[in-house]
């Protein structure tokens, strides 16, 4: 039978260089439809609660989504599973770029590193290949050179290229893949366990490579209708003239994003962190898309002069943006796209970057590491130059960089002294520059995201309902049957907006559509992404059908956390956020702007009973498990 | 590139797409490489088979798959690349115009990034 996903695994163990595949059955791509699905399932199965993360027990696996390699829109999304190094919890990173529809077309449904080569290794797939080719002429090259090296030696220009940079190499535990050269998984230290296995880079040659689909003329029906409904979105045409930074500074002046490591709320100079900026000022030299994408979010920017002039990178993306930027008070536009450039080249997750160093220079503030320690570099807020030092004694290790690219978690227990206090992480993630504060979807999202406290397993942005699209506003009214709770202040029906973003979300992960298509613009719905699986697969599923699967997903990751002990005591946020109001103007908040625990406990108790899962452990009751078809998950989290 | 080849053989393969895609990727540049339908087609005038022929409804340069021979002067003769050379069927893939409404437009949702234009009876290319 044609499809798009046959559930076909390719297995490499570089302890041994054994090559093997697998495949899956029907009923288990019912279940966890593809994608990150299937990569969750493999991830139980593989490890468990005493897997270190950086052994060579852990496995890291790349899956292509259920319609990756089709011209489904912005389908071209790859999965990257392991257990995370920073977090030692679930983790999971979706990346675009051209990568994933290369792999495709070569086969790859699933690609299962296992094991750790002796010396330094890449992976090369091409239609009939599989080779595993000695490495050592890429040590310490950055990202843009390691692919310019690999296309020069490989001398065809069609490959695309997974890799690491130096900060990879030595280990920083959020060290990035990154993708296509531009595209990270970033967080969680996807790079550091790619490392660990001594494999810097994994190219795939996509010629002669072919994708399938079962129902050619229905699917190109609902191809051509998700496009369709994708450009005619409100949003869509925003992000694809401004990128992932707005068009204005109102979210900057109205309090939704943390500044100076969440001490505040507002930034100056917040026309320097705005797409308009980027293109007004010189910068954008090119708008790029993703494998298959039709918005084309991705900026590629040239600086045009000063003393960063031609500096290239694509990027800053807004997490970037504030990271680097308005975490560390650095506002300075030549500055902010140096530092977007360094931590794509040395790859880096910008996010854990900024924040590490953001916590740094609150210590230093407060005289907890000093000039002796930074060899004599000033860490004050807003000292770029400082900064750039940072970044490189970081991938390399040297001096306090060997601390802080342990992450906050950790530099802030080893420096002590109420440090963990700023330390702005939970579950040994840091947070992502959404201000939760001023946003209770966001808030409960971000304290039951398996990964910690980011938004990339939901992206609540419908709560901001009128003031964000029209069309957020009747996302909210269809989940919760009223429009009045498009607010982003209210703790009631959040447990449902969260619900519903994380099933969605999950589905697309597993799809391979980018999560923008169904979350921020909302051209595709559950019935969409039901009959493009349907006519891609053959596998018949409904909307409703597969909106279960994604929940069970989403189930499925919360189970391996329990498994690893976690409880209902580590659905938390930041120790800041949910103590300490933030400095500066805050539009949006009637109720006391912290995240507190009395706060989080009602939505969370809100969000357990909607999905059944025990109020006291946190733990998905058995029935609940019994109902998903997870039940072999309850031997591993309920005590005999 | 996709949805040509899925057009044309009714699925995705980056190789069988009349349209390629010369990319610097570290640049962030991509630029189409299709036919431009010539008036005065080198292509045509190189085949010895008369294998290449013009539709006399959209005035896209035809294959004869009968009696193409699969010799490739076609290919070299495209002063603009213009033409894709498929190993696997021994045969030049040069853009049909689908029969005169191109998928590719279709599907292209980037503002302006290609256009199909009709050319007037007294244009010189």
């Amino acid at each position: 039978m044609k499809s798009s996903y046959y559930g076909k695994i390719l297995h490499i163990n570089l302890s041994n260089n054994k090559i093997w595949y697998d495949i899956l059955g029907e009923e288990e791509i019912k279940l966890y439809l593809g994608g990150r699905g299937i990569g969750a399932k493999l991830l139980w199965d593989m490890t468990d609660n005493k897997t270190d993360p950086l052994s060579k027990e852990n496995v890291l696996i790349f899956s292509t989504g259920v319609l990756t390699g089709t011209n489904a829109p912005s389908s071209g999304r790859t999965t990257i599973n392991f257990k995370s190094p920073l977090t030692g919890r679930y983790f999971k990173c979706s990346v675009g770029g051209g990568w994933g529809l290369r792999a495709k077309m070569v086969g790859v449904d699933h690609l299962v590193i296992h094991g750790k080569a002796k010396k330094p290794v890449y992976i090369y797939i091409s239609v009939n290949k599989v080779e595993i080719r000695d490495a050592s002429f890429l040590l310490r090259k950055s990202v843009k050179e390691t692919n310019r090296i690999l296309k020069e030696k490989i001398e065809d220009n069609s490959i695309d290229v997974a890799c690491i940079g130096p900060a990879g190499e030595s280990k920083v535990k959020y060290a990035s893949i990154m993708f296509s050269i531009y595209n990270t998984a970033a967080r969680g230290g996807s790079g550091t366990v790619m490392a660990s296995k001594n494999l810097k880079a994994i190219v795939v040659n996509p010629n002669h490579g072919k994708v399938y689909v079962n129902d050619p003329e229905n699917f190109y029906k609902y191809v051509k209708s998700s496009l369709e409904d994708t450009y005619n979105d409100s949003h869509s045409p925003v992000m694809y003239k401004y990128g992932t930074s707005p068009d204005n500074v109102s979210m900057f002046d109205e309090g939704l994003v943390a500044s100076y490591n969440f001490r505040r709320q507002t930034i100056e100079n917040s026309y320097n962190f705005t797409g308009k900026c980027q293109i007004d000022e010189g910068y954008l030299e090119r708008r790029v898309g993703c494998g298959s994408c039709i918005i084309g979010c991705h900026r590629f920017t040239v600086v045009p002069s000063g003393s960063f002039k031609g500096t290239y990178s694509e990027g800053p993306e807004l997490e970037t943006y504030l990271a680097l930027g308005a975490r560390l008070g650095i506002t300075d536009e030549n500055y902010l796209m140096k530092l977007n450039e360094m931590a794509n080249d040395f790859g880096f997750d910008s996010i854990s970057l900024g924040s590490t160093i953001a916590w740094a220079m609150e210590s230093y503030e407060k005289g907890l590491i000093t000039k002796k320690d930074t060899n004599g570099l000033e860490i004050k807020w807003g000292n770029g130059d400082a900064v750039i030092e940072l970044i490189k004694m970081i991938a390399s290790r040297e001096g306090i960089g060997d601390l802080l690219a342990e992450g906050t978690k950790k530099a802030s227990e080893v420096i002590g002294n109420n440090s963990e206090e700023w330390a702005v992480q939970a579950n040994g993630l840091e947070q992502s520059g959404v201000e939760t504060r001023a946003m209770l979807s966001y808030a409960l999202a971000f304290a039951l995201n398996p990964r910690g406290p980011d938004h990339l397993t939901t992206e609540c942005l419908a709560e901001l309902g009128k003031s964000f699209s029209p069309e957020a506003e009747k996302i909210i009214e269809k989940i919760t049957g009223d429009k009045k709770y498009a607010v982003p202040y209210m703790t009631e029906k959040r447990a449902d907006i969260v619900t519903w973003h994380e099933n969605i979300y999950a589905v697309s992960d597993a799809l391979g559509i980018c999560a923008f298509l169904t979350t921020a613009s909302y051209g595709i719905d559950e019935e969409k992404c039901a009959k493009l699986f349907t006519y891609a697969t053959g596998i018949k599923i409904s909307s409703d059908e597969i909106m279960e699967s994604g929940r069970r997903i989403v189930t499925l990751e919360r189970c391996y956390n329990n498994r690893e002990g976690c409880t209902r005591e580590n659905d938390v946020l930041p120790k800041r956020l949910m103590n300490e109001i933030a400095e500066g103007r805050v539009k949006y908040q009637p109720i006391k702007p912290v995240n507190s625990k009395e706060i989080l406990d009602k939505m969370l108790d809100d969000y357990y009973e909607l999905n059944g899962w025990d109020k006291k452990t946190g733990y998905p009751e058995k029935g609940t498990l019994e109902k998903l078809k997870l039940f072999f998950c309850a031997d591993k989290i309920y005590p005999r | 590139m996709l949805t040509c080849s899925f057009t044309h053989e009714g699925y995705f393969s980056f190789s069988k797409s009349r349209m390629q895609i010369e990319k610097d990727e570290e640049r962030a540049v991509s630029i189409p490489r299709v036919c431009i339908q010539c008036k005065d087609a080198p292509c045509i005038q190189v085949c010895s088979e008369e294998a290449l022929f013009k539709d006399k409804g959209t005035g896209a340069i035809m294959v004869d798959k009968d009696k193409c021979t699969g010799c490739k002067k076609c290919v070299k003769a495209c002063p603009y690349g213009g033409i894709v050379f498929d190993e696997e069927g021994s045969i030049p893939l040069i853009c049909d115009l689908c029969g005169g409404k191109p998928s590719c437009i279709e599907v292209c949702r980037f503002p302006q990034a290609i256009k199909f234009k009709l050319k007037k009876e007294n244009d010189e290319k």
